[in-house]
């Protein structure tokens, strides 16, 4: 009864302040730029610059067979500005170096068209048809975007030069020179001979759902990391835990009450974000389990760091530092080709691919139900561990 | 004046090095660029993997791992727990002369098609020799995640400075030193300045060491350190305005929550939306700074764009400190 009385103490104290405001209104703030400024599957951002060496009538005859297959559209002519600027090509067959210097900016057309996914119709990137070889060059370099030129020769055949940036994997660039070992249809044949066989669930997150998990896990339960510390801050400033000394109540039922007004804060922002844009997707029993846990390990974490300092001042490196390597698992939740072992041992990591299941509607239940189980008793461990610091030195 | 600015700034930096404020400052971004410098080589590596088992011809596996990260597995379960694990790696096996892709279904549709592909090729007999291909490169070194990395990490820094103002004017007023102050020969103005100056310069020059550090030997500096003071500038106000309005810890706790908004965003719009839907992110000075530090860094930057960028950064900065300023002054005199 006590922790209860405490806790709701603790509550009206924390609607008094603006914390729980503030933390509202950044869920709406994000809802809000997740419904208008997100899209559910925005077109491609891959960008090339082409310049064919091709009889135009063939070069035509090209286009209107991709128009046909479905895998291009010609979009609006696009002006171009071309900065000025210095730099070299090596040819990395032959080793051959040249050095262009351009003093003067300048402005060009290039014929645009979108690259289709033929099966769905969604536009993968776009590509930029140059008059002339240098100034495509000139774009590439200037751009970061890949370059290339297609050359027919008096036989009818092709070759193709890839103007890459220089720090492209070597792995990269022997793909594609794979890719032009046989053509297009002879490769395609080969693939369909192959056979595919799918032994998982389908579901994915469109763009907008992708973002969810992140927030939940950062501005959610990582953010109470920071929040419960800066409580037992105030608190220690203001001599609470002292007080706690010289009345019936114990230092563990103050730190688990303020633990219960970061999980209530976190769970009603959450909702904010999570219900209108997943709607009845995710299993919302496993969610708010695996929200509680996370919450309940990063805010018992705080109370343990706070444990060791006076003032948020002192607890900053520490803080600042933690939330940091904390958030390096979003690398390999967006960089899936990311994924170091080492990585995986923060708990964010988990949280994240938790999260991630959740929300596709496809949880991994048992995997949700250990860390949740990790998370609960590796909390209480860190507070059982914050409850004897703060017992011991009654300096909050 | 200047004396008074300069005895403020000496005052701070006394009790920075007494709780090792100061040390933070310049030692957690030099850590961040560290951590760069060790995880950047590995995030910008996006070659494909493949998970493929171990009796599979050494050929095959060989010519795969050309091309390909592979990772190699006794039996046919083990493999397929592989692939259902929670990345993009798909299993490729050769059955005789015809090939099989396993995909968990939820992958990137390019990941199957690249597992296609590269099975296709190898079946075909495909090799370099063969290739009507010719690869020329730009000769740059410097991946463009590693500058995204050094471009957040530059805002981080900036956002730090921001914050420590803000948690820094709280304590004042905890202490009553702003009370202190307002009764002395110091004014308002010398206090802001004095107080801004030591997280402003430290920042800067913690950006600089951490830019050699990460080898931005090359770049233009005193474009990178134009665009950081404008940028400092909005940083301070935000921080004091935050610090001033915040009554305690928590709330100016929350306040870094809502600086983090405009920047994540910034950085996110310029990164993700597409060039007609930039415009709807100009009002943000992070976004102006974010992008002329891309510029700089991917040595791309044309003096005449980056003046147009700070500009950009400076007249926003002080439409927000003259907006700002009243209320800064009434917190002070209140404080």
């Amino acid at each position: 009864m006590k922790i209860v009385s405490t806790y709701v103490k603790e509550m009206k104290i924390a609607f008094r302040g603006f914390y729980v405001y503030i933390e509202i209104f950044v869920a709406i703030i994000a809802l809000i730029i997740l419904l208008v400024a997100v899209k559910e599957n925005p077109e491609g951002k891959s960008e090339e610059y082409l310049y064919n060496d091709i009889p135009s009538e063939i070069l035509q005859d090209l286009y209107e067979k991709d128009i046909e297959k479905g895998s291009i559209r010609f979009i609006e002519d696009t002006e171009l500005t071309i900065k000025p600027g210095v730099f070299t090509v090596l040819n990395k067959d032959t080793g051959f170096e040249e050095t262009f210097e351009y003093k003067e900016e300048k402005t060009v057309i290039a014929k645009t068209y979108q690259k289709l996914n033929t099966d769905t119709g969604e536009v993968k990137g776009k590509a930029y048809v140059l008059e002339n070889e240098e100034d495509m060059i000139r774009l590439s370099n200037s751009t970061g975007k890949v370059g290339a030129t297609t050359t027919m020769d008096a036989s009818g055949n092709f070759s193709f030069k890839y103007y890459l940036q220089g720090y492209e994997t070597k792995r990269y660039s022997d793909v594609l020179y794979l890719l032009h070992t046989f053509s297009e249809d002879d490769i395609k044949a080969a693939m369909d001979q192959q056979t595919t066989r799918k032994i998982g669930g389908s579901g994915r997150l469109n763009n907008r759902e992708a973002v969810v998990p992140i927030f939940i896990a950062f501005s959610g339960a990582l953010m109470s990391f920071f929040i419960i510390m800066s409580y037992v801050f105030l608190d220690k400033s203001q001599g609470v835990i002292k007080a706690f000394a010289v009345t019936p109540s114990s230092v563990w039922k103050y730190l688990l009450s303020k633990i219960l007004v970061m999980l209530t804060t976190v769970l009603i922002s959450s909702s904010i974000v999570v219900i209108p844009i997943m709607k009845l997707k995710p299993n919302y029993l496993l969610l708010f389990l695996f929200l509680i846990a996370s919450t309940f390990l990063f805010s018992c974490f705080g109370l343990l760091i706070a444990s060791f300092f006076d003032n948020i001042s002192k607890a900053f490196g520490v803080l600042y530092l933690t939330m940091i390597g904390l958030m390096l698992p979003a690398f390999s939740y967006y960089i899936s080709s990311f994924d170091p072992l080492w990585i995986r041992f923060l708990p964010t990591y988990p949280i994240l691919e938790g999260f991630k299941g959740i929300m596709k509607g496809q949880a991994d239940v048992p995997y949700i139900l250990t860390y949740t189980l990790v998370f609960l008793v590796g909390g209480g461990i860190l507070l059982a561990l914050a409850n004897f610091r703060f017992e011991k030195s009654l300096t909050v | 004046m200047l004396n008074k600015i300069i005895r403020i700034f000496r005052k701070d930096l006394k009790i920075t090095t007494r709780d090792s404020m100061l040390i933070y400052i310049i030692v957690i971004p030099i850590l961040m660029a560290v951590g760069i410098l060790l995880f950047a080589p590995g995030i910008s590596d996006s070659s494909t993997k493949f998970a493929m088992l171990e009796n599979d011809s050494s050929e095959y596996i060989e010519y795969i791992q050309n091309y390909a990260q592979v990772e190699l597995f006794d039996s046919m379960d083990e493999l397929e727990r592989r692939v259902l694990k929670r990345d993009d790696v798909t299993g490729i096996i050769q059955n005789g002369s015809s090939f099989e892709v396993i995909a968990e279904g939820n992958e990137d549709p390019s990941a199957v098609i690249m597992s296609e592909t590269i099975n296709a090729l190898y079946g075909l007999g495909a090799t370099r020799e063969n290739t009507t291909a010719e690869i020329l490169s730009l000769k740059k070194s410097v991946p463009p995640i590693k500058t995204n990395l050094v471009n957040m990490l530059i805002l981080l820094v900036i956002m730090l400075a921001g914050m420590i103002i803000s948690l820094g004017i709280v304590e004042e007023k905890s202490d009553n030193t702003i009370s202190a102050m307002n009764v002395s020969p110091v004014s308002q103005n010398n206090f802001i300045i004095g107080k801004s100056l030591l997280g402003g310069l430290v920042a800067l020059g913690s950006i600089i060491i951490s830019l050699l550090i990460l080898g931005y030997y090359d770049i233009n500096w005193f474009m990178i350190i134009l665009v950081g003071l404008t940028t400092m500038i909005l940083t301070m106000v935000v921080g004091f305005l935050q610090g001033i309005n915040s009554s305690d810890v928590i709330e100016a706790a929350a306040g870094v929550k809502m600086l983090m908004l405009p920047i994540a965003g910034s950085i996110a719009g310029y990164e993700l939306l597409s060039a007609k839907w930039q415009w709807t992110m100009y009002w943000s000075p992070f976004y102006w700074s974010y992008k002329a530090n891309d510029m700089i860094l991917s040595k791309n930057a044309q003096w005449s764009e980056i003046l147009l960028y700070s500009a950009i950064v400076f007249v926003l900065s002080m439409v927000i400190y003259f907006v700002s300023i009243p209320r800064i002054r009434k917190g002070l005199s209140q404080s």
